[in-house]
């Protein structure tokens, strides 16, 4: 934990805020991180990026965006996604099994065994009609899509 | 060309810290990388050509080994930013 946030956190319990102004400050504590990071160079700011699936065209990433307490923006290359499932194809036999029981025990039954290349194609170019939306109960909205 | 990452970029930051960054040129790393993939697959395809004799069905580590360096080279535009409550994290492949 943080001095400030600490520090905030120890007047509420000593009684010298209210819970209200605690949170208050303890908003402005992460607006301030958020700014003072964002002046830093980097790459391009999130809110550059697509807002949803793309209406045409091959997908070229996949984008995960957490948005309400939380915020979180995540974009992967689908071409990390191809060569992953390529990749599968030439794991030796012995450990693709042991690879299938374990996910079979996780609950995930997928054979790898029986993705054939234009089957990758096309699950890549599906994924541009793929949309994920989920409210948690915690006030988080997370989205996954491909565009 | 598929090349591998050049640089990776992670910015972590807590509230109250001044939090730091690290800007790695994973280029430098290339050089090393071609010497320890190019000693790898002389030994795979050595393997390979070994098991195929042999009759075995399975014998492609040495493409199983330039597929994971595909794979690697594949990372490469992965952006990740996390905003918590009181820390921020940012980590950039380029």
């Amino acid at each position: 934990m943080s001095e400030e946030r600490a520090r905030i956190l120890g007047m509420l319990a000593e009684g010298k805020i209210t819970a209200a102004e605690a949170e208050t400050l303890l908003d402005a504590l992460a607006s301030t991180i958020e700014e003072s990071t964002a002046a830093t160079p980097g790459p391009a700011p999130a809110s550059d990026w697509p807002t949803g699936p793309s209406a045409s065209g091959t997908p070229k990433f996949m984008y995960v965006k957490v948005t309400g307490k939380d915020k979180v923006d995540v974009k992967v290359p689908l071409a990390l996604l191809r060569a992953g499932l390529k990749l599968t194809s030439l794991i030796p036999p012995q450990a693709m099994d042991q690879i299938n029981e374990s996910m079979g025990e996780a609950g995930m039954s997928i054979d790898f065994n029986n993705l054939k290349p234009e089957d990758i194609e096309e699950i890549i170019a599906s994924l541009r009609e793929m949309e994920v939306n989920v409210q948690a109960s915690d006030g988080n909205h997370v989205r996954v899509f491909c565009a | 060309m598929i090349l591998p990452p050049l640089v990776i970029d992670v910015r972590v930051k807590e509230a109250g810290t001044r939090g730091f960054r690290i800007w790695f040129p994973f280029v430098l790393l290339w050089p090393l990388l071609l010497v320890i993939v190019g000693f790898a697959l002389i030994v795979a395809l050595l393997v390979d050509a070994a098991l195929c004799l042999s009759g075995a069905r399975y014998h492609h580590y040495s493409l199983l080994l330039l597929k994971s360096l595909h794979l690697l080279a594949e990372v490469r535009g992965t952006h990740a930013h996390v905003v918590g409550s009181d820390s921020l994290v940012d980590v950039d492949i380029y």
